[in-house]
């Protein structure tokens, strides 16, 4: 059955014409890595209406490809200027650039690229492994669970995506209102409509996440009127040969680091709100703390560029994973990938690789065949990708704003979203410049329905309100989601040394090991158990005197 | 006591959400469906409001906000700082209100043109024409002819 899948998958991406596209999707996410200041959730956000006119399998390919070009083209520009083109490759610059400034440019690269190439494959494979186990978990989950499970993504991506909690919150909630302007979807009253037919469809949504990243990031872009005019870079050698073979050599003598790297991304990925840019940095903080030469780190240590550059390619797969099994995107490029699949009437939930198993396979077979289009394109076309930083900012914003414009008209041949456009890249860039993180947001505009439909469910099925809570996958995904939206105040206690920290990862393992037990079965329990063991030797330690 | 900007941020959010509140009252309420048509919207803003009155109460107790650095202050240096940022949006808006009558192709070239030469300076005219009528041209093409995309045609132009 699998093998059945897989060669459908197969036959489906492995055409001439979708092949095509993966290789103008992977150079030009690899463009865009390299420019700083143009995301990889831009790059993706404005790929998706060229994929309206396309098969399903055929666009979601374009779209893994873009994606995939985007997590490797940060490097280039990173180790050779200095300058990383994504916030998934500042950790790389620490050692790559110093490692090409002592002369070994071609080495750098080869590491970079060869890394990237490993993280990425071995994150298809864990994808492949465990998505359809995390679907078969999901067909237990009923609309308390699933609610609850959006509220703990939209309450993580919160914690994890500022400074301020509160902050996260309140765009996450400007998310989920944003999307129940219009029509309500169960019974198709209008709400906040105020007469206007504009309200009364609603926003798309897809204009509104190009108008929340691609507008409101370039209208940042350019703020400053001398940036905007500067070339992105004038440094960076073009002249330069990549040294494969002793790159592979390297990757394989620190095989260890490897690993390591892309579980980090991988564990990453999963985690809703945590992406590349906090992936790449505690891969590099791992490595340096597992090395036997700590102090060779920022002068250009091969593994300064091996941890990074594996776990933010490994990151993808990780953020794949609940989106196929569950519906709940991993990040916010992933979220962009649930739209592609809705604007095709696909609904990813846990039966999605059950009954659309070609689609899934396909998305499978894409990432994998991304990755080996990422590493052909890098090696042959890297003077392309460090001349791409000699642009200057405001030529590219101009562009790029009337790209969108063509585009977002193309969603629904509507003029409409043009304006959605307009004001969502207002509220963004207001939201930017007030410290407001948009993770959040997006995730709400794109959970809102999901929120909605599931809750609307579960009280059409029972009007008790404490089964949000007291069933065991909803009551998990609630504990978690109040330790998690407790963590921000929970570390800036830890470095004020208050002593209630040291029982905060305890008690964290002792409340969760409750919904475990409730679970039933077999392997929960046992669980259960080793989380309320953990619990135990954790107190322990906090309650031990500390040596002096 | 003069309020910092959260402060200002968090006392419009609970005013807007305020009055959402208030909107979401008219919203009809069928007689079919468990959950009603307003109920999400509510719990979404009392959610808002109650983390607006944190954040507000966050943003007294964090005091004033820092003087600004020295320099030239008023509407003249607010104009300065944000000058690019006023463009941007005055000339998108007013693409989007000339797009009816001068159409996709000749709205976007021109609002291209313009915004190149508003952000970049006019020493660059011609770089900037060309960069607006390949990059407008090519996507217009690519659009119409590739993708089958009927692209918005003007009253005035006829294109």
């Amino acid at each position: 059955m699998v093998w059945d899948n897989l060669a459908l998958a197969l036959a489906e991406i492995a055409t001439l014409e979708t092949l095509l596209f993966m290789i103008i999707g992977t150079s030009a996410g690899l463009l865009a890595g390299s420019i700083p200041g143009f995301t990889i959730a831009m790059a993706v956000v404005l790929t998706l209406p060229f994929t309206f006119a396309m098969p399903p399998a055929q666009g979601l390919a374009t779209m893994i490809s873009v994606l995939v070009g985007g997590l490797s083209g940060g490097l280039m520009a990173g180790i050779l200027t200095g300058i990383p083109g994504t916030p998934s490759s500042v950790a790389t610059t620490f050692d790559g650039f110093p490692m090409a400034r002592k002369g070994e440019p071609g080495f750098a690269l080869g590491l970079g690229v060869w890394s990237s190439f490993c993280g990425g494959m071995i994150s298809a494979v864990l994808l492949v492994l465990f998505a359809p186990q995390l679907a078969q978990i999901g067909l237990e989950f009923q609309p308390w669970d699933f609610f609850m499970l959006v509220i703990f993504a939209l309450t993580v991506t919160a914690s994890l995506a500022g400074e301020n909690l509160i902050k996260g919150l309140i765009a996450g909630a400007i998310g989920l209102l944003a999307r129940t302007v219009g029509e309500d979807e169960a019974v198709g009253v209008g709400r906040f409509d105020f007469g206007s037919d504009y309200l009364l469809t609603g926003f798309n949504f897809i204009a509104v996440l190009i108008g929340l990243f691609a507008f409101s990031q370039l209208l940042s872009d350019v703020r400053d009127p001398v940036k905007a005019r500067q070339s992105l870079s004038h440094q960076g050698d073009v002249r330069i040969r990549i040294e494969h073979g002793r790159a592979i050599r390297e990757l394989l003598k620190r095989w260890v680091v490897v690993i390591r790297s892309a579980l980090i991304g991988m564990f990453t990925g999963i985690l809703p709100g945590a992406g590349g840019s906090i992936a790449n940095i505690l891969a590099y903080d791992q490595a340096k703390k597992a090395s036997k030469e700590p102090e060779s780190f920022g002068e250009g240590n091969p593994e300064g560029i091996i941890a990074p550059e594996t776990s933010n390619n490994a990151v993808e797969g990780g953020s794949l994973t609940p989106l196929m099994a569950l519906g709940i995107p991993g990040d916010v490029t992933a979220a962009v990938l649930l739209g592609a699949l809705l604007i095709h009437d696909i609904v990813p939930g846990p039966t999605f690789i059950a009954e659309q198993p070609v689609l899934a396979y396909s998305i499978f077979v894409a990432f994998f065949a991304a990755n080996f289009i990422m590493l052909g394109l890098q090696s042959g076309m890297l003077r392309v990708f460090v001349l791409v930083t000699r642009i200057r900012m405001y030529m590219l914003a101009a562009v790029i704003l009337a790209f969108a414009t063509i585009g977002v008209f193309s969603l629904n041949n509507s003029t409409d979203d043009l304006w959605t456009l307009f004001w969502f890249g207002l509220l963004g860039f207001f939201m930017r410049q007030l410290g407001f993180p948009l993770a959040p947001m997006i995730l709400g505009v794109v959970l809102g329905n999901v929120a909605e439909l599931n809750l609307s469910r579960a009280l059409a099925i029972d009007t008790d309100i404490t089964l949000f809570v007291t069933r065991p996958w909803a009551m998990f995904f609630f504990i978690i989601a109040v330790f998690s939206a407790a963590f921000p105040y929970f570390q800036a206690q830890r470095e004020k040394g208050k002593a209630w920290t040291r029982f905060y990862a305890p008690a964290m393992l002792a409340c969760a090991a409750l919904p475990l037990v409730l679970m039933g079965g077999a392997v929960r329990p046992v669980l259960a158990g080793v989380a309320l063991l953990a619990a135990g030797w954790l107190t322990w330690r906090a309650l031990s005197p500390r040596p002096a | 006591m003069s309020l910092n900007r959260d402060a200002w941020v968090a006392i419009a959010l609970l005013l807007i959400a305020g009055g959402l509140m208030v909107a979401s009252f008219d919203i009809r309420e069928p007689d079919y469906g468990q959950l009603s048509p307003a109920a999400w919207p509510r719990v979404i803003l009392g959610a808002i409001l109650a983390m607006g009155v944190i954040y507000l109460i966050q943003s007294l107790r964090s005091g004033a906000d820092e003087p600004a650095p020295d320099g030239p202050k008023g509407a003249r240096a607010f104009v300065a700082h944000w000058r690019n940022v006023l463009w941007v949006f005055a000339l998108f808006l007013g693409y989007l209100l000339a797009l009816p009558y001068i159409g996709m192709l000749i709205g976007a070239m021109a609002f291209v043109f313009l915004l190149l030469t508003a952000l970049g300076g006019i020493g660059r005219t011609p770089i900037h024409l060309a960069l607006a009528l390949v990059s407008v041209g090519g996507m217009w093409a690519l659009f119409t002819y590739a993708l089958g995309v009927l692209l918005p045609t003007g009253s005035l132009t006829g294109i």
